[in-house]
């Protein structure tokens, strides 16, 4: 499943995968890196899992370049042994997440549906029928990229971003889902809010997500987003 | 205790010290002083650990009222410090005593300044750094972006004997730089004449070149993406090209994935020298192979 494996800068690596935006490659991708993880090579500074790639850094000072890419092709050989009987294979986290589809929050549902053509009410049940795939976290601190989400719903990003997208708005872009984890700038296409804080800095373990996750939504109501919402923040 | 109360901010004043790495699967900034080199020496001229955080100056320097007595050291660009209008030397302690005024003045050299401050910073930290962060900074690390009126409080500890790093140890910024480089992920997909165009002149840094990138002043020619980049991972250092084809470096505060063509890597310790550079100065680039760089 990999395809190459390059110097990355001075102290980093690129680990290509068949590059394509698919949930097995990135399943893939999420096994090595549990497994480089499980495995505690000292050297290793950081890693980047991406849809269809790995950036691992490292110091060069600890561990050479050559030893290192020695080292992760033996790790990957076990890894992507995609055998069911594999120990290696790590249980993947579900998450049921509940999203109020209602206004104020739905800031994009109503004209989604106008240049859909296709009422809220299907808009809402496609988007909370799939299971969707956390592929990476990126863009700021916890944005969850998630996919695919059926072709019907697929959309342009707005025109014209929004200049402050309120925090925990689920929006979709292309053939992805996704949740704001603060107040920002953007352009994806808001369906509706979750009451769940999915960025919080004051926690030990600030984000809720991680890549490899799987995500179904739910829909609730503005009455069950306010409950939720205020015994979140407990 | 001494307090820092900023009466101006400066155009970009921050909290810094080595960043958060390691935290970049969830879309988490490196941050981190842009002058690694220039900031320890601040630390080291008031006997602080390397742990300490600094202040990161850009160009505009704030202005501090002092309360209480301390020792402090500014290393990096050349801002024109003053205590209470008295111009005041680089990498150097000084003692300042409760009551005086730290102001800065005209740009001599260099973009970015380091002010160190003997003692205990007393400041939240997160994700095992006092770094600002760059986005939803307000969210976690409110006090590390420093505003008109931010306090900075500092535990004092026992004065040292001043220290100063002579002259000629002192680095020299100038505005034309040249930088090594390694290919990056999608150097072969470029064409031989964008490859030979890239490494053939030099690049003006444009004015919104900030800590989360320098966009250079061109447009690299004969330059067609083929294939759209499926979002990838990033770093400081890393020199993107845009679909319109401008070329981009990274710097410390970048994302942490992106989709655009990723030409060549900076040697990570020519990252300094660019930390230096501001807008309209000038960058080259030289392509260098690992076994080369034995330094």
């Amino acid at each position: 499943m990999i395809k190459s494996i390059k110097l990355y800068g001075d102290q980093a690596i690129l680990i290509n995968f068949e590059q394509k935006i698919d949930p097995a490659i990135n399943a893939a991708v999420i096994a090595l890196k549990n497994a480089i993880e499980a495995a505690t090579i000292s050297g290793i500074t950081f890693m980047i899992p991406a849809y269809c790639s790995l950036t691992i850094g490292y110091n060069p000072a600890v561990i050479e370049y050559e030893i290192l890419v020695k080292v992760i092709k033996q790790i990957a050989a076990n890894a992507l042994d995609t055998n069911d009987s594999n120990p290696n294979q790590q249980k993947v986290r579900q998450l049921k997440i509940p999203v109020c589809y209602e206004l104020p929050y739905a800031l994009d549902l109503k004209e989604l549906s106008e240049t859909k053509n296709l009422p809220t009410e299907e808009i809402i049940s496609i988007h909370t029928s799939q299971t969707y795939k956390v592929y990476m976290l990126g863009f700021m601190p916890g944005f969850v990229f998630m996919g695919k989400i059926v072709s019907k719903l697929e959309c342009n990003r707005k025109v014209t971003p929004r200049l402050r997208v309120p925090a925990s708005s689920v929006g979709i872009a292309g053939f992805q889902t996704g949740i704001y984890p603060t107040a920002s700038p953007g352009g994806w296409q808001i369906l509706g809010r979750t009451p769940l804080k999915i960025f919080n800095p004051q926690k030990e373990n600030p984000f809720l997500f991680q890549a490899g996750d799987e995500v179904t939504f739910y829909s609730i109501t503005t009455d069950e987003f306010i409950k939720i919402e205020k015994e979140d923040n407990q | 205790m001494t307090i820092f109360h900023f009466q101006k901010a400066g155009l970009q004043t921050t909290i810094q010290d080595k960043g958060r790495i390691g935290y970049q699967s969830y879309g988490v900034p490196v941050s981190g002083v842009m002058d690694k080199k220039a900031a320890a020496l601040a630390n080291e001229l008031v006997e602080n650990t390397p742990e300490t955080p600094v202040l990161e100056i850009t160009l505009l320097g704030p202005t501090i009222k002092i309360m209480g007595d301390c020792q402090i050291a500014i290393t990096g660009a050349d801002l024109s410090p003053k205590v209470n209008q008295q111009p005041i030397l680089l990498y150097k302690t000084i003692q300042l005593k409760d009551g005086d005024t730290l102001s800065f003045g005209a740009v001599k050299n260099g973009c970015r300044a380091y002010l160190a401050i003997r003692g205990n910073w007393q400041i939240k930290k997160w994700l095992d750094s006092y770094s600002a962060l760059p986005y939803s900074g307000d969210a976690a690390m409110p006090d590390s972006l420093i505003q008109k009126g931010t306090t900075l409080q500092v535990e004092t500890i026992p004065a040292i004997a001043i220290k100063n790093i002579p002259k000629d140890a002192q680095p020299n910024f100038r505005k034309r730089v040249r930088i090594r480089v390694l290919p990056g992920p999608e150097f072969e997909e470029f064409s031989p004449y964008t490859i030979a165009y890239f490494f053939s002149r030099g690049y003006q840094l444009t004015n919104d070149s900030n800590r989360m990138g320098y966009r250079l002043d061109a447009t690299l020619i004969d330059f067609k993406p083929k294939r759209e980049v499926i979002s990838s991972g990033i770093m400081p250092g890393t020199i993107q090209i845009t679909s319109a084809g401008q070329p981009v470096i990274l710097m410390m505060d970048a994302q942490t994935v992106g989709g655009y063509y990723r030409i060549a890597n900076v040697v990570s310790a020519d990252l300094d020298k660019l930390a230096q550079l501001k807008p309209g100065d000038e960058v080259w680039f030289s392509l260098v192979r690992l076994e080369e760089l034995v330094d």
